[in-house]
């Protein structure tokens, strides 16, 4: 059985239908990179994964915790969500909190954890990406490598199924590309699940087990990466392919 | 000008100063912090509005935004008792100092409310924050310090409003003030010894909630 899996799903902006007809199963410890144009419904498909976005017709199941139309009320939402972590393109550490606050504040107040269990499972998983050091630093102390590090962290720190990482490079400087790269390369190798957007296609080719491409609003194809990028089946992932160099 | 200035008078009407001044000073103290209380809790009700509250919150912050606070206290004061509730000087004084406040802090806390940035409100949510835990660790805190200058310098407005307090006797420093002019006729003398001291204690407010502002705005551990 999946780990991840969703069904017809459907979802629109007013009369814009961005998502037509979803169908995706992720398997545990499976990679799954998703590209295409912008305006293809990529990140609204992530961002339903874990009911950022509401949808207008469909089934999201994630180890268990199971989403439709008439399901989605908060308890629902909220469960669904601690079987989901999500690293977002901006980063969103909570300013006012340090490093490790911003870690520990989910484990404290959703999981109830104790003092002592939270700051363990705080600092592991800084020293998971490498910021140990950071434990009482402040995000706008910090690169936005060390940032969205800091963001992987604390989605980590809930212990998710799943981790969605919504174009997470995109904001940073070149040469601030690859500590976070590395870290996402590493969780890979440790097993875990990962749902990506990202333009970064070396990437996406040498860790994805599978990579999905969107076009209007569908999944136009899919298969391993490496294949799909020596020989794509249909002009409009060649033309996409083609669009990148 | 023929007038001879003559302070010396002011001791012997320090007890009464220091009493105008402590009355003035727990009206503040008092509105201000249930005053900002209630702001915060309609400027959440309004931003989400919760209902009935969001609503209620409405009429109430329009309707203590658009008249004087002097009717607003003659109201509480004189026309209360009319429905059964009676209360003494201070009481009415403090119910509308808080009223005033709480009904200006509400719309300042929600504009900063408003500006918290989505994505903050969609790491918290991703995270499985529930709304309220969402308000109280990752909006409020932020949101206040935002508007914390704007906050302040209501809170010293609503002080200096304190003085109409005097006209339902309630024994702030104006009352005094009034008061001691009435028996010695030192007008100017009585009334700029009262202006500096509120003018002190203006500034001692404005200084206060520079400190209890640094403590939102200082980093320090949760809870």
């Amino acid at each position: 059985m999946p780990l991840v899996s969703t069904n017809r799903l459907h979802k629109f902006y007013g009369k814009n239908h961005v998502l037509r007809g979803i169908k995706l199963d992720v398997e545990e410890g499976e990679v799954v990179t998703i590209v295409g144009r912008s305006g293809s419904g990529k990140s609204t498909l992530l961002r339903t994964l874990n009911g950022l976005e509401s949808i207008d017709d469909g089934v999201i199941e994630v180890d268990g915790a199971r989403l439709d139309v008439d399901h989605a009320d908060g308890d629902t939402l909220r469960a669904l969500r601690q079987k989901i972590g999500m690293v977002f393109q901006q980063f969103n550490l909570f300013p006012h909190l340090s490093v490790g606050q911003n870690v520990m504040l989910a484990p404290q107040v959703v999981k109830k954890m104790t003092n002592a269990e939270r700051e363990g499972i705080a600092r592991d998983m800084l020293s998971r990406v490498g910021l140990a050091e950071k434990f009482d630093a402040f995000p706008d102390q910090l690169s936005g490598g060390q940032q969205q590090r800091v963001a992987i962290a604390r989605a980590l720190a809930m212990s998710p199924k799943v981790l969605l990482c919504d174009e997470i490079t995109s904001a940073l400087d070149p040469e601030l590309v690859n500590e976070v790269l590395n870290v996402v390369r590493r969780l890979a190798a440790e097993g875990m699940t990962l749902i990506m957007v990202t333009h970064e296609m070396r990437f996406a080719r040498e860790v994805s087990d599978k990579l999905v491409f969107m076009h209007e609003g569908r999944i136009h194809e899919t298969g391993h990466p490496q294949e799909m990028f020596a020989r794509p089946a249909t002009p409009e992932f060649a033309n996409f392919i083609g669009s990148l160099n | 000008m023929a007038y001879q200035f003559d302070f010396a008078f002011i001791p012997d009407y320090a007890g009464m100063f220091a009493h105008g001044l402590a009355y003035t000073v727990g009206l503040t103290v008092a509105g201000g912090a249930i005053g900002i209380g209630i702001g915060i809790g309609g400027a959440i009700s309004r931003l989400w509005n919760l209902r009935p509250f969001g609503n209620l919150y409405r009429y109430y912050v329009e309707l203590f935004r658009n008249t004087p606070f002097l009717v607003q206290l003659f109201l509480i004061f004189f026309g209360l008792p009319s429905l059964g509730i009676k209360l003494v000087e201070w009481q009415a004084a403090i119910l509308a100092m808080v009223l005033n406040l709480g009904a200006y802090s509400t719309e300042i806390i929600r504009a900063g409310l408003q500006a918290t940035p989505p994505g903050q409100i969609e790491a918290a949510e991703s995270l499985a924050l529930t709304r309220w835990q969402t308000f109280l660790y990752v909006m409020l805190r932020p949101a206040l310090r935002k508007v914390w200058p704007a906050l302040s310098s209501q809170v010293v407005i609503t002080m200096l409003g304190s003085s109409v307090c005097s006209q339902i006797s309630a024994e702030e420093l104006t009352f005094v003030a009034n008061f001691i002019q009435s028996r010695n006729f030192r007008a100017f003398e009585t009334y700029f010894f009262t202006t500096a001291m509120y003018f002190g204690l203006a500034l001692l407010i404005r200084q206060a909630m520079r400190l209890i502002g640094r403590h939102l705005i200082v980093r320090r551990p949760l809870s």
